[in-house]
C-alpha cells in the first residue's frame, strides 16, 4: 500500500527570482534558507514521489476552459513562465501513481480533469526544483512529482469544502494504490499577497500569523471558516491560494506540525510562510 | 458577457504569440474579431487597466497583458494606472 508521510506548506513567489536583492540581506536568506530546509526534511523522509497542490495563474488554462480540479497524467515539463534561475525542463511525473489517482477520483465521485500533457508554471515548479529538485540531488535519488492544479485564482474558485474533500480523495487514492510508494504532498501558495491590483505590495501580517496559527493546529476548519470576501480583504486575491492549504492537510492528516519560517516581505510582495506537516 | 470576452482578448495577449504580432501590427484590426464594443476596444488600446478591473477582469490578465503589450511595461506604470499609493510598491525598482 502507498502511503503518504508528510506535507509542507510552502510558498511560491516569482519576485524572489526576478529581484533577488529586493529584501535586506538576512531576510532572503532566511526565506531561501527555508527551501533548503525543506529539501533536507523531504530527502530524509525518503519518500520517492511528491504531490504539489498548486494553482493556474491565468496562464496555463484560458478563458474557454478552467477546470475546478485538475491532475497531471502523462508528459510533463515547466515552467511556462520561465524566471532567473527557473528555467524550463522536463519533469519526472509519476504517471502509474497519477492515472490511478484520476481513476480512483472518477469512480468515487471526484470528476477530475486530466492532462495527458502539461506544462506547470511557477506554482509547481517554484516547488519542484527548490524542494523536490534539491531534495532529490541531496538524496541522490530521483524524485517524481504530480501536478494538481486547483481553481484557486481564477474564479469560479474551487470551494474550501471542496478542497478539503479533494485532499481525502487523494488520500485515499494513495492508500489504495498497489504500490509501496512513499509519498509527501507540497501545498504550494500564498499566505498573504495581492497580485495585479493597486495593492500589490501590501503585507499583512496579522492575517498570515492567523493562518499560520490555523496550519499549526493543523485546524482546516478554521481556514475552511475564512469567507472568499474576508480573504479578498484581509490577505488579496493571492491569498485564495489558502485553498491549496486545505487540500494539503486533508490529504495529509498530519499529527503534528512544525514552522520552519515565516518571513512578511513586502519587498517580494507577500506572507511567506514555510510549515512542516509530519506525521508519527 | 463583455468581461467575458475582454478577458479572452486578454489572455490572448499574455500568452499567445501569434495575437502579440497581430495586435502589435494593426490593433484595431486584431481587436475587431472580437465581439467588442467601442468602448472596450479604447479600454484595451489605451491599457486602461484600472477601468478593466472595475468591469470585473482578473487583475492577472491586466497585469499579463501590461507586461507584455504595453509600450511602457513598467510596473511602476501600471499602479499608478490603478490608482496606487504608491505605499505598497518596495519592490517596484523600475
Amino acid at each position: 500500500m502507498a502511503n503518504i508521510v508528510s506535507g509542507f506548506l510552502v510558498p511560491h513567489d516569482p519576485i524572489m527570482f526576478v529581484a533577488p536583492d529586493a529584501p535586506e540581506k538576512n531576510i532572503a536568506d532566511k526565506a531561501w534558507g527555508a527551501y533548503e530546509t525543506c529539501a533536507a526534511r523531504l530527502a530524509d523522509l525518503d519518500v520517492d514521489t511528491v504531490i504539489i497542490i498548486g494553482n493556474d495563474h491565468y496562464m496555463l488554462f484560458g478563458t474557454t476552459c478552467l477546470p475546478q480540479y485538475c491532475i497531471a497524467t502523462g508528459d510533463v515539463d515547466g515552467p511556462l513562465d520561465q524566471l532567473p534561475g527557473l528555467k524550463r525542463q522536463s519533469i519526472p511525473n509519476n504517471e502509474e501513481l497519477a492515472t490511478f489517482i484520476a481513476a480512483h477520483g472518477h469512480a468515487n465521485g471526484f470528476d477530475w480533469a486530466v492532462a495527458r500533457s502539461f506544462t506547470t508554471d511557477h506554482s509547481f515548479s517554484i516547488p519542484f526544483q527548490k524542494i523536490v529538485q534539491r531534495a532529490s540531488e541531496l538524496k541522490g535519488k530521483e524524485i517524481q512529482a504530480i501536478p494538481v492544479y486547483l481553481a484557486s485564482a481564477v474564479d469560479p474558485y474551487l470551494s474550501m469544502e471542496r478542497s478539503q474533500q479533494l485532499g481525502l480523495a487523494i488520500s485515499r487514492a494513495v492508500n489504495a494504490f498497489e504500490g509501496n510508494n512513499k509519498v509527501a504532498v507540497i501545498g504550494s501558495g500564498g499566505i498573504s499577497h495581492w497580485v495585479g491590483t493597486k495593492e500589490s505590495g501590501k503585507v499583512n501580517e496579522v492575517f498570515d500569523r492567523k493562518v499560520i496559527e490555523y496550519c499549526l493546529s493543523l485546524n482546516e476548519a478554521a481556514i475552511m471558516s475564512l469567507s472568499d470576501e474576508q480573504i479578498l480583504a484581509e490577505g488579496g486575491n493571492g491569498a485564495m491560494e489558502l485553498r491549496n492549504f486545505v487540500c494539503t492537510m486533508a490529504s495529509v492528516q498530519a499529527d503534528t506540525s512544525e514552522l520552519i519560517e515565516y518571513q512578511p516581505v513586502p519587498e517580494w510582495v507577500t506572507g511567506l510562510g514555510f510549515i512542516e506537516l509530519k506525521k508519527n | 458577457m463583455k468581461r467575458d470576452v475582454i478577458e479572452r482578448v486578454l489572455w490572448s495577449l499574455s500568452i499567445d504569440r501569434f495575437s502579440k504580432v497581430k495586435f502589435k501590427e494593426n490593433p484595431n484590426k486584431f481587436l475587431m474579431r472580437f465581439a467588442l464594443e467601442d468602448a472596450d476596444i479604447e479600454k484595451i488600446l489605451s491599457f486602461d487597466v484600472k477601468a478593466l478591473q472595475e468591469m470585473g477582469v482578473n487583475p492577472m490578465l491586466t497585469m499579463g497583458y501590461w507586461v507584455e503589450m504595453s509600450p511602457d511595461k513598467s510596473m511602476r506604470t501600471y499602479n499608478q494606472k490603478l490608482g496606487s499609493d504608491g505605499v505598497h510598491s518596495a519592490s517596484i525598482k523600475g
